[in-house]
């Protein structure tokens, strides 16, 4: 599974590594964020462009996992 | 596999919140606001540094604690803390989005209004927006140059220690005293430390002669044993100090300009909660438009404008034109150049100044200190006697552009990625 650290990261980072990691449409992903800014602008990105998306939340972190649906 | 989509349902979500933003700044106008001025990030932050610091930095016009900063702020508070998203972070350049902030500040003030404003401002008619708007946009690609090219101000750290995350805090105790020292005002007068507009004031003559109209009937605040006398202000010993015309003619001072404490607390509570839990962000439309083809937060802006223009127009608000505009001028090269430099820096902060307020309001710390540049920017920019008026630029506008300019491209230069 391909895994993207965008934790700490100001807008538009996330987002844009995100994009980019996304650009050879690996089957899984796992995105690590640590604002809820960034967490529903992954989460937004990845449902848009055909990915199921579950989140996972913990105190120190978002892992947002993406399946290719 | 489902079809990629460009417009998923955030950007309606987004647009709505747009929506909703303009509509109740636009009606904040109709309450008291000044004109094209029911919200402003930059102008309601510096009316709040002028009610601490107007006294030295000659703010007699522009001194007040807008409650909209306070309910803007408790109220992405309450949102984030009631989603578990109030997180105390920070470490991230502080130093550099202080002087972000502080750049921002001084040219929407050059301008007249943040990047909220200046899509308000269309919003009532104002056309002369369109001059600052071009140079959002030119700002914005700049920055969008920058990112591609490596640009960032490093990962901010989630707080472990006490310390750490009682810095997540600095806005909303920020808030907290605001709201104390709003309410002990409006209850038992303005601390004697302090400087507040006179409401509805008009500076007949500055730091002279101060008028002020309430009930249609209009009274002499400033000198205090002068009187109205068929309009114009008449000293005790029966000198005209300035004759009818002149009282008639001058323009109500934008600090003296508000809405009911209440309400205008009310409406910010509404638009912190929306602007948390949406993500709304003044640049981040055009910025993710260009850089990511994400176009949620561009609905976000194209809704801010709609609502405004609506509400405008059932208000008998709307005003077209170029000139004559409330609190505006139409200076096209320095508003160009003036938002090209807001809109440049709001991009290398990671978001505009509302956006800076509610993710300080979340436990960011980073966004705090820019939103504490913003202030002693707001501050310094009137001591030095930067900010525009609406006849235009002061002399000291461009001088003060090309040292911002200089400033953020040396932050561009030294934040760049070595991997460019």
């Amino acid at each position: 599974m391909k895994e993207l650290d965008a934790r700490g990261l100001s807008c538009p980072l996330p987002l844009m590594h995100t994009k980019k990691a996304i650009e050879d449409a690996p089957a899984e992903i796992l995105v690590l964020v640590d604002s809820g800014t960034a967490k529903a602008n992954v989460v937004a990105l990845l449902s848009d462009s055909g990915y199921t998306v579950s989140v996972e939340s913990t105190p120190e972190e978002y892992r947002i996992t993406a399946v290719r649906e | 596999m489902a079809k990629p989509r460009k417009i998923g349902p955030t950007a309606w979500i987004v647009g709505g919140a747009g929506l909703f933003i303009g509509a109740v700044a636009a009606w904040l106008v109709s309450q008291g606001n000044p004109g094209n001025m029911g919200l402003c990030i930059a102008c309601f932050l510096r009316d709040t540094a002028g009610f601490f610091v107007g006294g030295t930095t000659g703010q007699a016009a522009t001194a007040y604690i807008r409650p909209e900063i306070i309910g803007l702020i408790l109220g992405a508070l309450v949102a984030a803390l009631a989603t578990r998203e109030f997180r105390s972070r920070g470490g991230s350049s502080p130093v550099l989005r202080f002087v972000l902030g502080f750049i921002f500040m001084v040219s929407a003030l050059i301008f007249l209004g943040c990047t909220v404003r200046a899509w308000l401002r269309l919003g009532g008619g104002d056309l002369s927006a369109i001059w600052g708007i071009l140079g959002i946009v030119a700002g914005v690609l700049i920055g969008v140059a920058l990112l591609k090219r490596g640009f960032s101000l490093g990962r901010s750290k989630a707080a472990s220690k006490p310390l750490g995350k009682a810095l997540g805090w600095i806005v909303p105790v920020i808030a907290a005293v605001l709201l104390v020292l709003a309410i002990v005002t409006a209850v038992s007068g303005t601390p004697g430390w302090a400087t507040l507009t006179v409401a509805n004031g008009r500076s007949v003559i500055p730091g002279q002669v101060v008028v002020q109209t309430a009930d249609g009937v209009t009274t002499v605040v400033k000198p205090a044993d002068a009187t109205i006398v068929d309009g114009a202000v008449i000293a005790a010993d029966g000198t005209v100090l300035a004759d009818a015309e002149k009282v008639a003619s001058t323009k109500a001072m934008p600090g003296g300009k508000r809405a009911a404490l209440v309400i205008s607390l009310l409406a910010g509570l509404a638009i912190g909660v929306v602007a948390q839990r949406s993500r709304f962000c003044s640049v981040g439309g055009i910025r993710d438009a260009v850089l990511v083809r994400r176009y949620d937060l561009l609905f976000g802006i194209a809704g801010l404008v709609i609502g405004a223009t609506i509400v405008n127009l059932i208000l008998g608000q709307y005003s077209l034109g170029f000139t004559g505009q409330p609190v505006a001028h139409n200076d096209a090269l320095g508003s160009f150049a003036a938002m090209t430099i807001a809109g440049l820096a709001a991009v290398m902060m990671g978001g505009c100044p509302l956006r800076q307020t509610i993710m300080g309001s979340e436990g960011d710390a980073d966004a705090a200190i820019a939103v504490l540049g913003m202030l002693v920017g707001a501050g310094f920019a009137h001591w030095a006697g930067i900010p525009s008026s609406g006849a235009g630029l002061s002399d000291l506008a461009w001088p003060a552009m090309g040292v911002m300019a200089v400033v953020l491209a040396a932050i561009a230069f030294a934040k760049r990625s070595r991997v460019a």
